[in-house]
């Protein structure tokens, strides 16, 4: 019954639409060229970057106290990681625990002094993950959702911590938009594209801003020279 | 809970007024988004360009609006999507509490959309056997103390902390019982926490519909639309048909102007694409996704010429510059959607007899376009709905007899000067001090103001005054 009345009110919407607009051309090739003529536009309707430079503007950017909550640094290879876990560890005092993503090269590193496992629950404190691209532009990271990347990773503990790799850093979220649509012809889209920038906020109550509202409260960004 | 009614928009007025704290809340609020705004904007120097090109955007996917929707349910079906269609509010809401019940769900959780609001959702599972969870934030307080929402970005901006303070007291099974904000919102977070991770079915709205691939857009600061959608079996998506866009690459410059139009932030924290159920081995993710399409006037829109309108993305940066808002704030309007976008919309909605004193609530200051990050032209389209009010006769009486009185003098030169004179005497008549506190017909002004006196003539005879002065100061400056 339901499908027949949901068919009903999708015949009504459609017949509705061309009576609004009955001269309007259906030419697919009309509406893709015009659509692309607006994305033109983007090079000159976009905010400026702090540097040329796509890693440094993300940086600065975080730097400079836009993106909520978030801190960041750099390290030259991987095996580095697990020391600035321990000093972040120490910075905020907190227990040598963490929940690591599981894929083999954060696995597969030298977690010694750490207690590590993969386990989402509940009430994590700490949590790390592997950023498919950062994002310039806004101070984000990008995850998709994938056997390897629960997006509950990214929301449930209280301290995040996003690894993202220097050549995926993009300038603008165009340059992402662009992979997203290169990912979709490959029929390889995930189920969740998360860009994320900044911690959980809220402005609810009398406007003021509150850190980690359901999900992070402190974010830090490790930015990696490629492996 | 008690909902005001757009009919009884004046009487809602007079009881928003006499709410003492009330403007100072609502204030509070709009003033420090209108300044981040104001600031956002002067960090962007191409905000011009931006906003122009967003409502190309906008306008190209309404002009193909059969064309995208049309991608889009292909697109999603492909991604294992179920989509359903919905004429009206009534039937949406219906076809969301049928796949809850399909599933036996006791308990859902809802991360804020206000087309949800819109179709009546949060009544009909009020109405309903099943469990209702708010999880944004603002929501879940409104939801605790049973308010319809006031502000579409800010939906509980008129309680105060102390207000908060008892509710979460009262209603969070671990309280704090502290004041301090930051513990107010903790208090939420621990009540929230396993309502997410036990909810059978997580219900969401959608910033924007990509076409070209089928996906759902969400946008929060909070990132309750992930923890309300991930962990249940179900997700069902409300969307309006006008959230299409043909693609990310095109959700990307009205992103750029929502957060900055709406908070004065540069990005929202978390902007997620949904696509669809969970893949085969994910980590996570539900196993069904459904998305209701919803009309429920928007089609009617456009065939009454408000297209213009269905560019909105839903910002609220109008009704944080609209100095009525700022005065009587959300639940005096009686409808879902406040301020100047709300005066047009609920017209719509509703029906323009039961909305049409919301479009008079306006000084046609203009502020409200001048912001709107999509161009959409709120003074224009409230005219030209007050044009329509007055067509079909829902004015009232009264007011219909003083413009047809005055057009009657306006076309009668003489006539006019003869009455505006003895207005001013007349008016002089009450004047005490430069100021007339009380006078015949202006109750509805000196209820809650004075009026300040006329000057001594009328405008038509002090401009002749000024113009003979000039004159003859020209001649005698020519001789």
């Amino acid at each position: 019954m339901n499908k027949q009345n949901s068919e009903l009110s999708r015949a009504k919407i459609f017949s509705a639409i061309k009576a609004a607009n009955p001269t309007v051309t259906m030419d697919v090739k009309t509406i893709e060229e015009e659509a692309l003529d607006i994305l033109k536009e983007s090079e000159f309707a976009r905010p400026k970057l702090l540097s040329e430079d796509a890693t440094q503007a993300l940086v600065l950017r975080i730097e400079a106290g836009l993106v909520i909550g978030t801190t960041c640094e750099k390290i030259s290879t991987l095996d580095e990681l697990p020391h600035l876990v321990k000093q972040f560890f120490s910075k905020h005092a907190l227990p040598q625990e963490i929940k690591v993503q599981s894929i083999d090269k954060l696995e597969k590193l030298n977690w010694e002094g750490i207690a590590t496992d993969s386990d989402i629950e509940k009430d994590n404190t700490v949590g790390l993950c592997w950023a498919e691209y950062g994002v310039a532009e806004t101070g984000s990271f990008v995850v998709h959702s994938s056997p390897k990347m629960p997006i509950l990773l990214n929301f449930l503990p209280l301290y995040l911590i996003a690894v993202i790799p220097k050549s995926k850093i993009l300038h603008y979220m165009d340059d992402y938009a662009l992979i997203a649509n290169e990912i979709a012809k490959k029929g390889e889209t995930p189920r969740n594209m998360c860009l994320i920038s900044g911690v959980s906020g809220t402005t609810d109550i009398e406007g003021v801003l509150v850190q980690g509202a359901h999900g992070p409260e402190i974010l830090h960004i490790i930015i990696v020279e490629d492996q | 809970m008690h909902v005001n009614r757009p009919e009884d928009f004046n009487k809602n007025v007079s009881k928003a007024l006499a709410q003492p704290d009330l403007k100072m809340i609502i204030r509070r609020t709009t003033d420090k988004a209108e300044t981040k705004r104001a600031e956002a904007v002067a960090n962007f120097p191409d905000f011009e360009n931006a906003r122009k090109q967003g409502q190309k955007v906008k306008d190209h996917t309404i002009k193909y609006m059969d064309h995208y929707l049309a991608e889009f349910e292909k697109n999603a079906l492909a991604q294992g999507t179920i989509v359903h269609w919905a004429s009206t509010g009534e039937e949406a809401s219906k076809i969301v509490l049928d796949i809850c019940r399909q599933h036996k769900a006791k308990k859902v959780t809802r991360s804020k959309s206000m087309l949800g609001e819109e179709i009546g959702l949060t009544h009909a599972f009020d109405n309903s056997e099943i469990e209702r969870i708010e999880t944004d934030l603002a929501e879940h307080i409104i939801q605790l103390a049973g308010d319809p929402p006031s502000h579409i970005v800010w939906p509980a901006m008129h309680r105060s902390r102390e207000d908060v303070v008892k509710l979460f007291r009262e209603f969070h099974a671990d309280p704090t019982y502290s004041e301090e904000i930051t513990d107010l919102v903790r208090s939420a977070r621990r009540d929230l926490r396993s309502k997410f991770l036990t909810s059978d079915i997580g219900i969401s709205g959608s910033n924007f519909l990509l076409a070209d691939s089928g996906s759902s857009c969400t946008v929060t600061n909070e990132g309750n639309a992930e923890l309300t959608i991930t962990p249940p079996k179900v997700h069902i998506v409300t969307a309006g048909i006008e959230k299409l866009v043909p693609s990310m690459a095109h959700a990307v410059p009205l992103l750029r102007l929502l957060t900055r139009s709406a908070t004065g932030a540069e990005i929202t924290q978390y902007n997620t694409f949904h696509n669809g159920p969970k893949r085969a081995n994910d980590a996570d993710g539900p196993q069904e996704c459904h998305i209701v399409l919803v009309d429920n006037g928007r089609t009617k829109m456009l065939a009454e010429g408000m297209e213009e309108m269905l560019r909105c993305i839903r910002c609220g940066a109008c009704m944080n510059h609209c100095v009525v808002y700022k005065h009587i704030g959300g639940h005096a309007y009686g409808s879902v959607y406040p301020g100047p976008m709300g005066s047009v919309l609920t017209p719509h909605l509703n029906s323009l007899k039961v909305a049409n004193k919301q479009t008079h609530a306006c000084t046609m200051n203009g502020r409200c376009e001048e912001v709107c990050p999509v161009n959409i032209p709120l003074p224009t389209l409230l005219r030209s709905l007050r044009a329509q009010s007055w067509q079909k006769k829902y004015e009232p009486l009264t007011n219909r007899f003083v413009v047809q009185s005055f057009a009657m003098m306006a076309k009668r030169p003489r006539l006019f000067q003869l009455l505006s004179s003895c207005g001013v005497i007349f008016m002089k008549v009450f004047s005490r001090k430069g100021w007339i506190k009380t006078m015949p017909f202006t109750s509805g002004w000196t209820r809650n103001r004075d009026l300040i006196e006329p000057e001594s003539t009328t405008f038509m005879h002090q401009y002749k005054k000024i113009k003979n002065e000039k004159m003859k100061k020209a001649k005698s400056d020519g001789a």
